[in-house]
C-alpha cells in the first residue's frame, strides 16, 4: 500500500520535471502548448556564453558551499547532540528561521560596511554556507541521536582514539544523514536567488540571477534547456561520485 | 584531554563561523529595526540627531492588519508542512526499507528535480495548472458532474499550496529518511513475533521512533515556507500576500529597511514561540 | 620572446578594459554591444536587475563598481539626491543633440547634469483584439479596468501590475487626480476603487502576463507598452489568430523614462561616457526600439525604426501632455502607501 503511495509521490515530483524537459525541445518561444520538436534551444544555449558561464558558476558555488556546509554542519550536528549545546543549536538553526531577504541584506551590509570585502564568488559561497549549515546539522543530529552510546564506550574500552572512533564507527553509521544533508545544501545553493542577488558582486552571475532577471521578458525554453542539462550533469556527477567513492557511499552503512 | 579537544573542535569551528557570518550580520539588522529609514532607502545615518526609536514596532502593533498577515502565513506554512509530511512519510519509509544498493539511487531521484531551476519548476506548475491543462480539465469535468461551478486552478491559493508543498518536499523526505534508515529491523520482527499486525507495528514501533525525524523535517519545511514569497507572487491570484512578500516589499518596494527588519524579527520570534510550543507538546508525548 | 611578452601585455591591457553595465535584462541588443566592443576595443560586462528597487537596494547597501546604470526617472532623482552620481562631461557627448527636447530638462534632473535619456515605456491597457471586438468594451478609458459593469464580462481574464505605485497611479488618474497625488484621502479613494474591481481580476501580475496574453488566457491587462509589444510579437510568432494591441486611456497614463547615469564608484567613467555617446547615435538607439518596442527619445533614431513601431500611437503617442512621470515618495509616504497596499492585497 505505501509503495503505491510512494510511487505516486514520485509521479508528483517528476510531473513538472517532464514538462521542463519536454518543453526544452518545443519549437515555441511561448512555452504554452506543444508545437513541434526542435533542438534550436540547445543550439541557442550553446551560443549563449553568458548563460553557460552562469550555469558553471552555479555548479561551482553549489559544490564548494555544500561541501563546506556539510563539513561544518556535521561537526555542529554531532556537537549539539553529544554535548547538548543549546546555544550552538540556536546559532545554526536561526538562519533557517530568518527570511532569505534579511539574510541577504544583512550579509551585504556586513561584507561591505564592516569587512570592506569586495563582492564576488567568495562572498556568495560564504553566504550559502551560512544558511545551509543548519539544514545539514539537523539531519546529522537526527542520525547521531539514533546511535547506541554503548558502541562508543566499547570502542574506547578497546583503546580506540576519538578520531578512530569517529572514522570507524560514527562516520559510517551517520553517513546516510551526511549525504542527505549534503544533497539538501546542494539544492539550496543551486536554487538560491535572493541571498545570491545581494551578495554577488559586479560581473559575477549565477544561473538563478540570470533567470530571474528574465522574468519580465518571459522565460524562454532556453532556460528549460539549461535546466535540463544542469540536471543531467548533476545526475552524471553524482553517479560518478558514487562509483568512485569508497564502498561506504554505496550504502554499506 | 583529547576529549576536550574534540569538543572544542567540533563545536568551536562551526560556532566561530556562524558567529561571524550570522550573529554579527543579524545584530546589524536587529539594530536596523530600531533606526529610522533613510530618506531615499537604506537607513538614516545615526549621527543626524536621530538615534534609535521604537516607532517601527509601534507601527507594527498599531494595526491589526500585519498580525493578520502573520496568521494567514502561519496557516499556509502549517498546511504546507502537513501535506509534505503526508506525502513524504511513505516515500521515506519505502526508500529506507529498500535494498541498500538501491537506497542512494532513490534518494538521488528525490533530489534530482531540485537540481533544475526553482523558477522553471514554478513555471512548469503554471503550465500544469493552466486552464488548458489536462489536470484542470479533468477536475472541472468532475466538478461538472456534481453541478459545481467551473474552478480556475492557476492564480489561486490552491496553486500556491501545491507549489509550496512541491518546493519543500525534499526537506521533509531527507530528514525522515535519515532517521528511518537507522531503525533496527529486528524490532519490527520482534513486534511481529508478538502478534502485532502491520498497522500496529507502524503506529507502536516505527512511528514513535521516527518522531525526531518528523520534528526536524517539519522544522525544515515549516520555517522556510513561512518566509516564501516567490511562489505567491507568481502563482497567487489577488489575495495571496504572505509575510515573505510583506518583508520583501519593505526592502524592494517601500525602501523601509527598519520596518522590514522589525517584521523579520517578529517572524523569527513567532517561529521560536511555535518551536517552543511544539517542543512542549513533543515532550508530553514522549 | 620579446614579441610574446608584448602580446601577453597587450592581452592583459585588453583584459583590463571592462565596462560594467548594470542594466535591465534584454534592454540592449547583442549586436549593439558587439559593435561597441569592436569600436572601443573593450569588453562590456552586464549585470541585470528586473526592478529599479532591486538596484537601489543593492546600491543603498554599498555595492560598488558599476560604470553605468539605466534607472527610471524617480530612481535617478533618488540617486542624485544621495549624491551617488557623477556629473557628465558633455563635451564628450556630441550626440546629445539627438535627444528630443521633450525628454530633456526633466524635473528629476534639470539641465541633465547627471542623466541622458535612453528609452521610455508607457503604462497602459493591453488587450486581445478578437475578444475585445466580440465584447465591444470601451478601451479608451481606465474604466474598463476598474468598473465592475465592464469587468463582469471578462471576469478572471484581467490582470493588473503587481506594483503599488503603478496600480495606485492608474486608479488616481481614473479618479481625476494626478498620478503623483500624495494625499492619503485620495489614496484611500483609489484603494476603494481597486477593492471594488479586485474580485474580477485574475491576478496581480508583474511577470507572466506577456505569456498569458500571447497564449490567449488573459484578454485585458494593465501593463507596460513594451511588454504588450512583446506579447503581440509572441502571439504572431505562435500563429495566433488574434493580435495584442495597446490603448492609451484618454484620462492619461504613467510614462517611465529610463536614463543612463554614471555612479560615482564606477572605475571607468571614460568608457561609460563613450558608451553613452555611442548609444546616442540614431542607429544604435533604434536597434533597442526595434528589439523590444520601447519608446525612443532620440530624434536621429526615428528613421531607423520599423514603421509598424514608429506609427504605433501607444509606443509613440502624438500627445504627451497627459502622460506623467512618477516622482519618488518620502519615507513616511512610502510607509503609508505600503500599508494601503497590504490592505488591498489582503482583503
Amino acid at each position: 500500500m505505501h509503495r503505491l503511495w510512494a510511487a505516486s509521490v514520485f509521479l508528483f515530483l517528476y510531473l513538472p520535471l517532464v514538462v521542463v524537459v519536454v518543453y526544452s525541445f518545443n519549437d515555441s518561444r511561448l512555452n504554452a502548448e506543444w508545437v513541434g520538436f526542435t533542438l534550436g534551444w540547445y543550439r541557442e544555449l550553446l551560443r549563449d556564453g553568458d548563460m553557460l558561464k552562469a550555469a558553471g558558476n552555479s555548479l561551482a558555488v553549489a559544490f564548494i558551499s555544500s561541501l563546506i556546509s556539510t563539513l561544518l554542519g556535521t561537526m555542529a550536528g554531532i556537537a549539539i547532540q553529544r554535548y547538548r549545546l543549546r546555544f550552538l543549536n540556536f546559532l545554526v538553526m536561526a538562519p533557517v528561521a530568518m527570511p532569505e531577504i534579511l539574510v541577504g541584506v544583512s550579509l551585504l551590509l556586513f561584507y561591505i560596511q564592516l569587512m570592506d570585502m569586495s563582492l564576488g564568488m567568495l562572498t556568495v559561497v560564504l553566504a550559502h554556507v551560512a544558511f545551509s549549515v543548519g539544514f545539514v546539522a539537523v539531519v546529522v543530529r537526527v542520525s547521531v541521536a539514533s546511535l547506541d552510546e554503548r558502541l562508543f564506550e566499547a570502542a574506547r574500552d578497546l583503546g580506540a582514539s576519538p578520531f578512530e572512533v569517529f572514522r570507524r564507527i560514527t562516520f559510517p553509521l551517520i553517513l546516510p544523514g551526511i549525504i542527505a544533508g549534503f544533497l539538501m545544501a546542494f539544492t539550496l545553493s543551486i536554487d538560491d536567488f535572493v541571498i545570491t542577488f545581494f551578495t554577488a558582486g559586479v560581473g559575477f552571475q549565477t544561473l538563478p540571477l540570470r533567470i530571474y532577471s528574465m522574468i519580465k521578458i518571459s522565460v524562454t525554453p532556453e532556460v528549460n534547456a539549461v535546466s535540463t542539462l544542469l540536471m543531467m550533469l548533476t545526475l552524471f556527477l553524482t553517479l560518478v561520485a558514487m562509483r568512485l567513492a569508497p564502498d561506504a557511499l554505496k550504502g554499506k552503512a | 584531554m583529547s576529549d576536550r579537544f574534540e569538543k572544542m573542535l567540533l563545536a568551536g569551528v562551526p560556532m566561530i563561523f556562524m558567529l561571524a557570518l550570522f550573529a554579527v550580520p543579524s545584530a546589524i539588522m536587529l539594530l536596523a529595526s530600531f533606526r529610522y529609514p533613510g530618506e531615499f532607502g537604506g537607513l538614516a545615518p545615526i549621527s543626524e540627531g536621530r538615534g534609535l526609536t521604537l516607532e517601527t514596532y509601534r507601527f507594527f502593533f498599531s494595526d491589526f492588519i500585519y498580525t493578520e498577515v502573520f496568521i494567514k502565513s502561519i496557516a499556509m506554512a502549517f498546511l504546507t508542512t502537513a501535506f509534505c509530511l503526508l506525502l513524504a512519510y511513505p516515500l521515506a519509509l519505502m526508500i529506507s526499507r529498500s535494498p541498500k544498493r538501491r537506497r542512494d539511487v532513490l534518494v538521488l531521484l528525490v533530489i534530482l528535480p531540485f537540481a533544475s531551476n526553482f523558477l522553471i519548476r514554478v513555471y512548469a506548475w503554471m503550465i500544469l495548472l493552466g486552464p488548458q491543462s489536462a489536470l484542470s480539465k479533468i477536475i472541472n469535468v468532475f466538478l461538472g458532474w456534481f453541478g459545481a461551478a467551473h474552478v480556475q486552478l492557476l492564480f489561486s491559493p490552491f496553486a500556491v499550496l501545491i507549489a509550496m508543498v512541491y518546493a519543500h518536499l525534499p526537506f521533509m523526505v531527507l530528514p525522515l529518511y535519515a532517521n528511518l534508515v537507522r531503525h533496527d529491523p529486528l524490532l519490527l520482527d520482534a513486534a511481529q513475533d508478538l502478534g502485532a499486525d502491520s498497522w500496529q507495528r507502524f503506529w507502536r514501533v516505527t512511528f514513535p521512533l521516527s518522531l525526531p525525524g518528523v520534528y526536524s523535517g517539519s522544522a525544515l519545511v515549516f520555517i522556510p515556507a513561512l518566509g516564501m514569497f516567490v511562489i505567491p507572487e507568481i502563482l497567487g491570484g489577488t489575495r495571496d500576500m504572505l509575510i515573505g512578500n510583506l518583508i520583501k516589499e519593505q526592502f524592494l518596494v517601500a525602501r523601509d529597511w527598519p520596518f522590514g527588519s522589525a517584521l523579520a524579527i517578529m517572524l523569527t520570534l513567532s517561529v521560536m514561540l511555535i518551536a517552543w510550543i511544539a517542543g512542549r507538546m513533543g515532550a508530553r508525548h514522549a | 620572446m620579446r614579441y610574446l611578452l608584448l602580446l601577453l601585455l597587450s592581452f592583459s591591457v585588453h583584459a583590463e578594459d571592462l565596462l560594467h553595465l548594470y542594466n535591465w535584462n534584454n534592454y540592449i541588443s547583442d549586436r549593439t554591444i558587439e559593435r561597441f566592443e569592436k569600436e572601443c576595443s573593450c569588453r562590456v560586462v552586464q549585470d541585470y536587475y528586473s526592478d529599479n528597487e532591486e538596484m537601489l537596494a543593492k546600491l543603498a547597501a554599498g555595492a560598488k563598481g558599476y560604470d553605468l546604470i539605466v534607472p527610471t526617472g524617480n530612481a535617478v532623482e533618488s540617486l542624485i539626491r544621495q549624491h551617488a552620481l557623477r556629473p557628465l562631461d558633455k563635451s564628450k557627448l556630441p550626440n546629445l543633440v539627438n535627444i528630443s527636447s521633450r525628454f530633456m530638462n526633466t524635473w528629476f534632473d534639470p539641465g541633465n547634469v547627471y542623466s541622458v535619456p535612453y528609452a521610455y515605456t508607457i503604462t497602459l491597457i493591453g488587450y486581445n483584439s478578437e475578444k475585445m471586438k466580440e465584447l465591444g468594451l470601451p478601451l479608451d478609458s481606465w474604466a474598463v479596468i476598474f468598473e465592475p459593469r465592464y469587468l463582469e464580462k471578462i471576469k478572471g481574464r484581467v490582470t493588473v501590475l503587481d506594483s503599488q505605485r503603478e496600480l495606485i497611479a492608474a486608479a488616481l488618474i481614473y479618479l481625476g487626480y494626478s498620478a503623483n497625488d500624495t494625499s492619503e484621502k485620495h489614496w484611500k479613494e483609489a484603494r476603494d476603487l481597486i477593492l471594488r474591481a479586485k474580485p474580477y481580476w485574475a491576478a496581480f501580475n508583474a511577470s507572466s502576463y506577456i505569456r498569458e496574453l500571447a497564449i490567449g488566457e488573459i484578454w485585458l491587462v494593465h501593463g507596460y507598452s513594451n511588454d504588450i509589444f512583446q506579447a503581440d510579437q509572441d502571439a504572431k510568432a505562435a500563429g495566433r489568430k488574434f493580435r495584442i494591441l495597446a490603448s492609451l486611456p484618454r484620462e492619461g497614463a504613467v510614462l517611465a523614462l529610463d536614463s543612463m547615469v554614471m555612479p560615482i564608484s564606477g572605475p571607468r567613467p571614460d568608457l561609460a561616457l563613450r558608451f553613452i555617446d555611442f548609444m546616442l547615435e540614431g542607429k544604435n538607439s533604434a536597434e533597442l526600439t526595434n528589439l523590444i518596442g520601447s519608446g525612443n527619445p532620440n530624434k536621429a533614431a526615428m528613421r531607423y525604426i520599423l514603421p509598424e513601431i514608429a506609427d504605433n500611437p501607444a509606443v509613440f503617442p502624438k500627445d504627451t501632455k497627459n502622460l506623467e512621470m512618477l516622482r519618488d515618495l518620502d519615507y513616511r509616504q512610502r510607509r503609508v502607501l505600503s500599508r494601503i497596499w497590504t490592505e488591498i492585497k489582503l482583503k
